[in-house]
């Protein structure tokens, strides 16, 4: 084309020549042609990577770039590329339902990833269901995404807080005791764990009272000091983020690691590594853990992560890795990219190890589409030897022991007819 | 600058209100060609009616609230409200908001008149903040701080005719248009007004406005009111564009980029604040896909803009045209 010219004086010579190329490279290089002509997969993943979730949030964005890489390597997604776009959600919801309809309306991605914030997940899980797009929550933990609210195009990755809650109520009545103190966000996920832990915990016969704190309280002194009077066994600690590490942090400062044990549900890595080493303690869950002597798939993740990022692989690396694999899965399972072509070839689908990346049967279950994972329930603790060794599994609780059943969840899945 | 003496002035204002509407009304058409969206210009046309809100009382009375989000709130959880437990009608949920955070805004206006410069801005962040942390605490009937959903905006018809805008984006845009157009329409037919005069005579000098016989209270109250108002109009139809309230619209940091908005726009003139907004939410959406700190870009031209331009960016494009 070229020789032509401008377009303009694109002669009928040129033209024909062009043609002819063109198809003598069909026959040559079909491959070749196909992989690039085409548009490329597109997934649109909104996290908020400003604001009290950041450092959350850019680990699930590495964890997908990964996967991105390595499915692109590897002749990409039913042989087109795989692109990811990535948007700031801000922490706030108007901007993510804004994202999601600027990824999905004018950059027609094919599938959404989104988002740290329960709130704003749920929010967009709205547009993504009016829109049929295919939506994989990466972790964003309330219950009800795939409980009471569950909708047919969105699977999540991390877990229900009551999984996460559930698998370790247990190990902690039985170590400490009955009487707990809790230290909560008030906002949806504060109070669907805290709702999680104070079910199982009557149920074991236990007393509580606790504190409901905004998101983004800098001083916890009040709420310590109600701790300390009330006396409980256990301090349960379900802040997160820069919330997480400050409530720590003044626990500690206050003492209060002598009179009462901590613990909680989720208490990430990035997080234990961010505290001072005092505030190192107590009993929590992981949803995925990257020492796993055992499986030689899980080293090499664990190295690649290093290899790309520096950073020892938290379970938020996993999330976003897992997600675009997923994405791969049910894509090329499904020989499509509409959304309910999708949800239908990934249900109840066993993922392979080198994306389960855990001993077990890893599935998102049909009927909430959540992802049955182990719990990984242990003990914080300063670094031994490797800076990121600080906590030790003590038990894995398979998902659906954690989760219960589906009738529990309260989801009624409901395709579009 | 609403009203010129000249004629010639008056014909060149005439033609560059034409433009403006003309491009407004085909922002479907050339939006897409610009690698924007329809939901983008929408929120650009809210955000700057909130702002232009604003300016009513910022540019045209002199008087600073810091606190205008919480009207915007109010009026988006109006109608989401309204949506959610009342009626199906989208023009009955718009007034519900319209109302709601109007006259909230009235009832408290009157107890802020008599305040001055810093001491009004605080008790309207104040008043702000209240109206915050009601919706972030009372989970039952707001959502708490997972914001109020389960409202979709319906399909608003007219006899035989309907307006499509649950599913038709182009539809949403222009009824945010029309309610849009009633709120400028009524302002500007107010600042022409002789109220609108005594406004802009307070804001010049109070003290000879008051010697002159002018009840500045009674003023300042009424302006305040109807910014309320206008305000609220805006907070209503972000509630139709993201189907969806959340307690950050009434939180501060939205009435500080409301009047980042306006200043940047520029606050002396009718339409600055608009500007102001586009710029705002489009510098947001593009900038924000490329870095994490998009707020710097954003604190950068304003900073600009207030060393180097205090008549706002509109001031700089109009600057060769005589006032």
């Amino acid at each position: 084309m070229k020789e032509g010219g401008s377009v303009r004086g694109l002669s009928r010579r040129g033209l024909v020549g062009a043609g002819a190329a063109v198809g003598a490279l069909q026959v040559t290089a079909p491959y070749l042609l196909s992989a690039r002509g085409e548009q490329p997969v597109r997934i649109g993943m909104i996290d908020p990577l400003t604001g009290v979730y950041a450092t959350l949030a850019v680990s699930e964005v590495e964890g997908a770039k990964l996967a991105v890489a390595e499915i692109n390597k590897a002749g990409g997604v039913l042989g087109r590329e795989l692109q990811l776009l990535v948007e700031d959600s801000a922490n706030d919801v108007g901007t993510g339902v804004q994202k999601a309809r600027k990824l999905i309306d004018r950059d027609k991605v094919d599938v959404i990833f989104a988002d740290v914030n329960s709130a704003i997940a749920y929010a967009i899980s709205q547009v993504t269901n009016e829109k049929k797009v295919f939506h994989i929550v990466c972790g964003g933990h309330t219950d009800p995404i795939t409980g009471k609210d569950c909708k047919w195009n969105v699977f999540r990755v991390c877990n229900t807080t009551t999984m996460d809650a559930a698998a370790i109520t247990d190990t902690l009545v039985k170590t400490y005791g009955k009487k707990w103190f809790f230290i909560t966000p008030d906002y949806a996920y504060g109070h669907s764990v805290q709702a999680a832990f104070v079910k199982r915990l009557t149920a074991h016969g236990g007393t509580y009272t606790g504190d409901l704190l905004p998101l983004g309280t800098a001083d916890y002194s009040a709420s310590l000091i109600k701790a300390k009077a009330y006396g409980p066994q256990v301090l349960i600690n379900t802040m997160g983020g820069l919330d997480q590490i400050n409530s720590l942090k003044q626990f500690v400062q206050f003492g209060l690691q002598k009179d009462m044990a901590v613990g909680g549900s989720l208490y990430e890595l990035q997080i234990i590594q961010a505290v001072p080493k005092e505030a190192q303690i107590g009993w929590w869950t992981m949803e995925w853990w990257w020492n796993q002597p055992n499986l030689p798939e899980v080293a090499r993740f664990v190295a690649a992560i290093r290899a790309a990022t520096g950073k020892p692989a938290a379970a938020r690396h996993w999330f976003g890795y897992l997600s675009v694999h997923a994405v791969k899965l049910a894509a090329e399972r499904a020989k499509s990219l509409a959304g309910p072509a999708m949800a239908r070839a990934l249900e109840d689908l066993r993922l392979p190890p080198e994306v389960a990346l855990q001993p077990g049967e890893i599935y998102f279950r049909a009927g909430d589409h959540q992802l049955m994972s182990n719990v990984f329930v242990g003990e914080a603790h300063p670094p031994e030897g490797d800076p990121a060794n600080v906590f030790t599994v003590h038990e894995m609780v398979p998902g659906p022991t954690a989760a219960g059943t589906v009738a529990d969840t309260g989801c009624h899945m409901a395709y579009p007819a | 600058m609403l009203r010129s003496a000249t004629t010639p002035v008056l014909s060149r204002q005439r033609l560059g209100l034409a433009v403006l509407w003309l491009v407004l009304i085909l922002v479907p058409f050339w939006v897409p060609f610009v690698g924007g969206y329809t939901q983008l210009a929408g929120r650009a046309l809210v955000l700057g009616l909130a702002a232009m809100a604003l300016n009513f009382l910022l540019g045209f009375t002199g008087v600073m609230s810091f606190g205008h989000a919480a009207w915007f709130g109010l009026g988006a959880y109006g109608t989401g409200l309204m949506l959610r437990y009342v009626t199906s009608s989208t023009l009955l949920a718009t007034v519900a908001g319209v109302l709601l955070g109007g006259v909230l805004g009235t009832l408290l206006g009157r107890l802020l008149v008599r305040r001055r410069g810093v001491y009004f801005a605080m008790i309207t962040i104040a008043f702000g903040q209240i109206f915050f942390y009601i919706a972030y605490r009372w989970n039952s009937l707001t959502g708490g701080d997972d914001g109020l959903r389960g409202f979709q905006r319906q399909p608003i018809g007219f006899g035989r005719f309907l307006l499509d805008i649950q599913g038709n984006d182009i539809a949403l845009y222009y009824y945010l248009l029309f309610v849009f157009a009633i709120c400028v329409g009524l302002m500007g037919l107010l600042l022409g007004s002789p109220f609108g005069r005594t406004l802009i005579a307070i804001r010049e000098n109070e003290r000879r406005a008051r010697f002159l016989g002018i009840d500045v209270e009674r003023q300042i109250w009424l302006s305040f009111s109807l910014s309320c108002f206008f305000c609220s109009a805006a907070g209503a139809l972000y509630a139709l564009l993201n189907n969806f309230a959340d307690p950050m619209t009434l939180h501060y940091t939205l009435s500080g980029e409301i009047v980042i908005m306006a200043v940047m726009g520029g606050m002396r003139s009718f339409w600055g604040p608009l500007l102001g907004a586009a710029v705002f939410v489009v510098l947001q959406d593009y900038v924000s896909s490329m870095t994490v700190n998009w707020m710097s870009f954003i604190g950068l031209l304003f900073v600009l803009v207030v060393l180097f331009a205090p008549r706002g960016l509109l001031g700089v494009l109009q600057r060769e045209t005589p006032r």
